[in-house]
């Protein structure tokens, strides 16, 4: 009762995905696996084979076999259990049942395939749980981590005391004998460097708090290690007074808060980083929404841009924002209701209509909004020639797109329909890059950059003879770093006081629709 | 022993993933990225690249990550990588690997430390393990279920390796105590398996103390205590005892699967007919329940096994067994009544026969699809038993006439030759079944079911009123005379046929037609022969346009005749003949003979003219006119030893047919027995000195290894050395400066060549390589490798070669050196490797029907001229027979006589599965040569071609 080997197979036999549960040599899984199509019955009603040496037990699924591969003796019906529990997670984990699809989540499967099948006995295990064991959802992984981030604390804590105390002892030494005042920053050095030493090699050596966990890593702390590292940098610089001394201890409570920051970026969206970094942050976005007519002539060109004031401490919170705008002819702009608005249209200054209010903390709020429609072919930032023409027994489609010069744009994708084609269309020639998306039927050309060098481009591509009306809608997507609306921040004062303070600012031309029909 | 594969994943070759790209990914803190990158790394690792470099990128890099796919790939990585230099010593830099190995099981997530442990279960370096063993010792109490699990798994994985012991010394200790304590369904299944495989005796003491429990054990467990029980039983026979309860106790379980083991396990363990009875017991109740068509076939392989070895207790299960009909799968019918048929006996050939009975008109009853092929099964059923048990016959055959009109032809054939059959041998039935038999003969619809009836009524009809019968329902079925009128058309068909010029026109043109509808594919005659279909076939035309008597619903022979098919008018006029001169000796008044001459008479000459006339479009063949006019010959003045011939040697021959039939079954039964006789040195038992009843000593068990052995292509057959020898092929010449040799060996799906090469300079030979291509189905398994040579030095490479099709293949290459005072490389071309097809075709038998609708079915021929200087027919059969490696299906006795013309059928399965028809037809020209065609038919073009050209080399003798 051996399950030899679990796997997905297409109709010629050709292994997509096989997991062996037993020691057996290529060769050998792989002529097993190939002679089976031929083995296969037409029109039989039972769904195993058995040849001199195995038995398949096999299950159709669209154009693919799920495969078990047992030795004869084998007991059917658990075989048959077994592989009713993988047919039902082989589409859970493979919504597309073809080559494709599998090869994409063949490690997936080999992961399922070995929760169910153990050294070829089956397991007692069901769907739910296979799931769950794949997840590898740790409860006691969480606690672990939570504990470990205590004990980092912890240790903080005690190497900030140790810094303080070092420090005291260094203005006590620096009182009582003020003559030798060269040498000791350097014994200073070394004692701290003696000190964090001493803490890495407890991290390293996993003895201090290791011990009183039932389960005790190595990878861990060594990863660790790392986010404290740069406060320990700061502390040998700072640590010159007891102020500079106190100033750590925020400093590193906030360090703390900055790792865990970063730990939430990277799992979010990469959008926000440069808003989340400044203290005051001014994102202007324009959304823009474009429909192009298939023979040239533009529709309708429409701008919509917002710029959101992001403040991330209470203490910054009481400013104002000065504007510098251009011309800007057509647009209309909006502020938001707790703006002032006489401000703004008198000085380009957003303020509160109560200056002793605080702008809203930790959120980008949306401060002021314009927007602006046209119909001027000029504006458009990128146009879309597209000329299909027969010939033969093909189609040839030449595309070419023209930029106009006020924009640098990026990560341009223009994305062409095409009917739907068994093989990639032949691309003859082609600015940039192409990628054929067969599920979607789209042909994809992207062009990374768009500026000066490279104003116009085009591409040729054969596709068997189609209706030129297929071709389209062609979507547009890019993104720029200029808008359409001229309008910076020139400076951020503080309500009181009127000191200026430091800000980050990001702008950004979005598209939201962008489409030739 | 080659390096096993522990997992297959398809690369696209199309989109090769570049090892630096990969390593810039590895290298990064992107986690999908990194997912990506692992996972390219490992298809490539599987596609055969080697990538070096990569091991220490992923050491730095990869094992510090958190990321749980990240780890779970690193295993995969870590599994297929090669962690042994050439000598089989570890690599130095695995050790590397240890460390992450210990985190992982030391884990805080308890899946990360599973997988580790599952892991570490496929791990065969020790050197590795070694480290990790208390790691591993202290997850076997981890709080959770799925690290246990894998935990005993681990150690059962290592404690099997060849220092195992010495690793884990105490590690049955540990197992045993976890087993008393452990909860969990898989960890206990896991530990007692462990104890099983590595401490036999504990695992048997642990059993022994919780008989009692052992049904409520949960059916994991249970299988591997079945199983634990055959491998006891195996090397201690006599302990049988002790665990037959446990086993009668797990008879009883919830799990059908347990269920199954266990009575494989009883069958295997016992051949008391009590433990037999259950066991059979136990199969038929699962055929029953279960509803899955796999397992019911599964099932009934079990009980035909079980029915060779044991039939006495069979046989009272024969009702169970045919209770499996009611499915509605033709396969598991068949094997069913396979099965059945062989288990009748005197006691229940009448309950048997009632069931199939009930069958039957179950499939009048029903319009299933299947129904006409399930009927031809009873019928063919029904005929067998009635041929063991004449009696039953009676039972049946009235009701089986009823199908005589069947549409499905087969089994109506099957039906009338069972009453051919059963009017012979049963005389006492010969009377009602003749009355039946005209009753029915208006349903018969197709010619071949026409015929024989025909031939039964000529044969058959003994008394005044049955001929008077006989005759008239014949006449009957034939309906009015002429078969055609003349008048309507305005045609005028008289005997000067020919020479009305557009008669003949019209006669060619409705030629045309028939000819293309009848330009059937050739056939392969029940006899063997080779033909092209003529008139005696069924020919689908549509009763031609010139106007015709009406064909009334009871002249089902006209009808036939009016498609053209005169070989039932030949056969219509024998039967009448037959009828006629048996009328002249039964009947007293010669005024009715002689009417009944004169009626013959004028259908003979009525069939005639219609076959001769332009009304069907294709005239009467040639054997049919001289067979209907003989008749006539015969009715116009016979003498008595015509007589004699007609009404006696007609039967005579028939009689001494069903007899030779006999004959044969009984030679073939003969045959069978002496299979089944004891060796000379077999053990013997006496029944009345053993001390248990009914256990007998079965080596079974040894079976279940070698089964699965065999399945991972471990097992490899011994053949003899001498065979060896003729397979090693120069493969350069003795004055190369390298020579090589290599020595083939073709296993089922693959060739593996060992290739001897030898250095014949004095100068070291530097990136040796031995560059193979192949050309038909076959491709190479690995890319070669770089070699160097030391002078008069001597190297063995292995090169594996895929086959996926049986098809002549040719290996051929060359071996590329260099040398140091040479700058540009040299090169030897190699002898061509022929792959040939007989090592992929085995003899295979099949039957009649199959063969010729395969034959029918198949694309490929390839005719094959006889060319031989073989002087006598059968000589050269069994030469071809030898020399391409198939069985002869047509039977000896169709062989025998020397006719100096032969036909016969061969027959071969490829390992593939793949079918090779062979049809042999040979005369003796009157030269002494025998002249004739080879053909064979094949689903590939491949086998066509091959057999064929080895047909044509081998055929000379």
């Amino acid at each position: 009762m051996v399950v030899l080997a679990a796997s997905v197979i297409n109709k010629t036999g050709k292994a997509l995905v096989s997991r062996q549960f037993v020691d057996m040599s290529r060769i050998r899984i792989e002529g097993l696996l190939a002679a089976f199509p031929k083995l296969v019955g037409i029109g039989k009603q039972h769904t195993y084979v058995e040849t001199e040496n195995v038995r398949y037990v096999y299950q159709p699924m669209e154009s693919l076999y799920l495969l078990l591969v047992t030795n004869k003796q084998s007991n059917i019906l658990e075989d048959l259990e077994t592989l009713r529990l993988l047919s039902k997670l082989v589409p859970d984990y493979c919504p597309a049942l073809d080559e494709e699809g599998i090869c994409k989540v063949a490690f997936e499967l080999i992961f399922a395939f070995d929760e169910v099948i153990s050294l070829g006995h089956k397991e007692a295990v069901t769907i739910a749980q296979v799931k769950q064991y794949l997840e590898m959802e740790s409860h006691e992984e969480r606690l672990h981590q939570l504990i470990m981030q205590s004990k980092i604390n912890e240790t903080k804590d005690v190497m900030k005391r140790k810094a303080n105390e070092i420090d005291k002892s260094k203005i006590d030494k620096l009182r009582s004998d003020k003559g030798r005042m060269i040498p000791m920053p350097i014994r200073l050095d070394n004692g701290f460097n003696d000190i964090t030493s001493a803490l890495s090699g407890e991290f390293g050596s996993n003895s201090g708090f290791g011990s009183s966990l039932d389960s005790d890593t190595f990878s861990k702390p060594k990863a660790r290690v790392s986010a404290p590292a740069p406060t320990k940098g700061f502390g040998m610089q700072l640590g010159k007074t007891q102020k500079a001394a106190q100033f750590i201890e925020s400093l590193k409570a906030e360090g703390e808060v900055i790792v865990e920051d970063v730990q939430q970026v990277i799992a979010g969206p990469s959008k926000s980083t440069a808003l989340v970094t400044d203290p005051i942050a001014v994102a202007i976005e324009e959304r823009l929404v474009v429909a192009l007519k298939k023979d040239g002539g533009l529709e309708n060109l429409e701008v919509q841009g917002t710029m959101f004031l992001t403040v991330q401490k209470k203490e910054d919170a009481y400013i104002r924002v000065q504007i510098e705008t251009g011309a800007n002819k057509g647009f209309q702009f909006k502020t938001h209701p707790s703006i002032d608005k006489e401000l703004f249209s008198q000085q380009n200054i957003l303020g509160l209509k109560d200056p002793n209010r605080p702008f809203p903390t930790g959120t980008p709020s949306g401060v002021v909004k314009w927007r602006m429609q046209s119909r001027q072919e000029s504006l458009v930032p990128i146009n879309i020639n597209c000329w299909p023409s027969v010939s033969g027994g093909e189609t040839f489609v030449n595309i070419e797109y023209e930029s106009s010069k006020t924009f640098e744009l990026q990560n341009v994708l223009i994305l062409i329909p095409l009917p739907a084609l068994r093989e990639p269309p032949i691309v003859n020639q082609v600015d940039g890059d192409w990628r054929y998306d067969s599920r979607k039927s789209v042909l994809e050309w992207s062009i990374v950059l768009i500026d000066n060098t490279n104003r116009n481009g085009s591409m040729e591509f054969v596709v068997p003879p189609t209706d030129s009306s297929s071709f389209f809608p062609i979507d547009v997507k890019f993104s720029a770093v200029r808008t359409f609306c001229d309008i910076k921040v020139a400076s951020v004062n503080q309500t009181q006081g009127g000191n200026s303070l430091k800000f980050g600012g990001r702008t950004q031309l979005v598209v939201e629709s962008y489409q030739v029909a | 022993m080659e390096k096993s594969c522990s997992l297959l994943v398809h690369f696209d070759k199309g989109t090769p993933a570049l090892a630096n790209e990969i390593k810039e990914a590895l290298e990064g803190n992107d986690t999908a990225r990194k997912v990506d990158a692992m996972k390219k790394a490992v298809m490539l690792l599987l596609n055969g690249e080697t990538l070096p470099q990569l091991f220490i990128t992923i050491v730095r890099y990869v094992l510090p990550s958190e990321d749980h796919t990240v780890q779970k790939l690193l295993l995969l990585y870590l599994e297929i990588i090669d962690k042994t230099d050439s000598r089989g010593k570890i690599l130095p830099e695995m050790i590397l690997i240890c460390q992450n190995l210990r985190n992982n099981l030391q884990h805080p997530n308890e899946y990360i430390r599973g997988v580790t442990l599952r892991f570490l279960s496929r791990l065969n370096e020790a050197e590795l393990i070694e480290p990790l063993i208390h790691a591993i010792l202290s997850n076997l109490e981890h709080r959770h279920a799925f690290v246990r699990r894998n935990a005993i798994s681990a150690v059962m994985a290592i404690y099997k390796l060849p220092q195992g012991e010495h690793l884990l010394a105490d590690a049955p200790d540990l197992i045993e105590k976890i087993l008393g304590t452990e909860q969990d369904l898989s960890a206990r299944r896991n530990a007692f398996l462990m104890l099983c495989n590595c401490a036999q005796e504990r695992a048997v003491n642990y059993l022994l103390s919780h008989a009692e429990s052992v049904s409520g054990w949960g059916d994991l467990l249970q299988m591997v205590v079945l199983e634990l029980i055959r491998k006891v039983c195996r090397s201690n026979p006599g302990e049988k005892g002790k665990y037959m309860k446990i086993i009668l106790s797990l008879l009883n379980s919830n799990s059908t699967a347990v269920m199954y083991e266990c009575a494989g396990t009883l069958v295997s363990l016992s051949s008391a007919p009590t433990a037999i009875r259950a066991a059979a017991n136990c199969y038929c109740q699962l055929l029953q329940s279960q509803s899955d068509n796999n397992v019911k076939l599964i099932v009934l392989d079990r009980l035909q096994e079980l029915k060779a070895s044991h039939r006495e207790v069979m046989v009272e299960m024969i009702m169970d067994v045919l209770r499996a009909l009611s499915s509605p799968n033709l396969d598991i019918r068949r094997k069913t009544l396979d099965i059945a048929l062989d288990l009748i006996t005197p006691r229940n050939i009448d309950e048997v026969v009632m069931t199939l009975k009930k069958e039957v008109v179950k499939t009048q009853s029903k319009e299933l699809e299947k129904n006409g092929e399930y009927r031809q099964m009873l019928v063919q059923a029904i005929h067998s038993c009635a041929l063991k048990f004449p009696e039953v016959a009676s039972q049946v055959v009235h009701l089986l006439m009823d199908f005589l009109g069947d549409s499905n032809v087969a089994s109506a054939i099957d039906v009338i030759i069972f009453v051919r059959e059963i009017i012979e041998t049963n005389p006492k039935l010969r009377e009602s079944i003749m009355a039946r038999l005209l009753d029915t003969f208006y349903q018969i619809q197709a010619p071949r079911v026409a015929t024989c009836a025909l031939w039964v009524v000529g044969e058959y009809s003994l008394s005044l009123p049955e001929v008077e019968a006989a005759i008239s329902t014949i006449k009957q079925s034939l309906g009015e005379l002429p078969f055609f009128r003349v008048a309507e058309d305005g045609e005028v068909i008289d005997s000067s046929f020919s020479k009305t010029t557009p008669q003949s026109t019209r006669g060619l043109a409705s030629h045309s037609a028939p000819v293309v509808a009848s330009s059937k594919r050739p056939a392969v005659l029940p006899d063997g022969t080779y033909a092209t279909q003529s008139a005696a076939a069924e020919i689908a035309i549509t009763a031609p346009s010139v106007s015709l008597a009406s064909v009334g619903a009871a002249a089902n022979l006209r009808a036939i005749l009016l498609t053209g098919d005169f070989f039932l008018g030949a056969v219509v006029a024998a039967t009448l003949t037959k009828l006629v001169l048996r009328f002249e000796e039964v009947q007293p008044s010669k005024i009715a003979v002689n009417k009944a001459v004169a009626e013959a008479l004028l259908i003979m000459v009525s069939m005639l003219r219609l076959g001769q006339s332009s009304a069907l479009p294709q005239p009467i063949d040639n054997d049919s006119v001289d067979r209907i006019i003989l008749c006539i010959r015969i009715l116009l003045g016979s003498d008595d030893v015509i007589k004699s011939v007609w009404l006696k040697g007609c039967r005579e021959s028939f009689v001494k047919m069903i007899k030779d039939k006999q004959q044969q079954e009984i030679e073939e039964k003969k045959a069978k027995a002496q299979i089944l006789h004891a060796q000379p040195d077999d053990l013997i038992d006496f029944y009345h000195l053993k001390s248990r009843k009914g256990m007998s000593q079965l080596e079974l068990e040894d079976e279940v290894q070698n089964d699965l052995k065999r399945a991972t292509g471990e097992f490899t057959k011994d053949t003899d050395s001498s065979r060896k020898l003729n397979r090693v092929l120069q493969l350069t010449g003795f004055s190369d400066p390298v020579y090589a040799e290599a020595y083939v060996t073709v296993h089922q799906y693959d060739i593996v060549l060992d290739v001897t090469v030898i250095n014949r300079t004095n100068e070291t030979l530097q990136n040796l390589c031995l560059e193979l291509a192949t050309m038909g189905d076959l491709k190479l398994v690995e890319r070669p490798q770089n070699y160097t040579l030391a002078p008069e030095g001597r190297k063995q490479i292995r090169a594996n070669i895929k086959v996926s099709s049986t098809e002549t293949g040719v290996i051929f290459g060359n071996i590329v050196y260099e040398t140091t005072s040479v700058l540009d490389r040299n090169v030897v071309v190699l002898n061509d490797i022929h792959i040939d097809i007989m090592d992929y075709i085995s003899p295979a038998s099949c039957a009649d029907v199959v063969f010729r609708n395969m034959w029918a079915e198949f694309e490929w021929e390839n005719k094959v001229a006889v060319n031989t200087t073989i002087q006598d027919v059968k000589e050269f059969l069994s030469h071809v027979v030898a020399s391409t490696n198939m069985k002869c299906l047509t039977p000896s006795s169709a062989l025998e006589g020397d006719s100096g013309f032969l036909a016969a059928n061969l027959y071969a399965k490829s390992v593939f599965g793949e079918d090779a028809l062979v049809n042999i037809s040979v005369e003796k020209l009157p030269d002494g040569k025998l002249g004739g065609y080879i053909r064979i038919r094949s689903k590939t073009q491949g086998i066509a071609l091959s057999l064929g050209d080895k047909i044509t080399l081998k055929q000379k003798g």
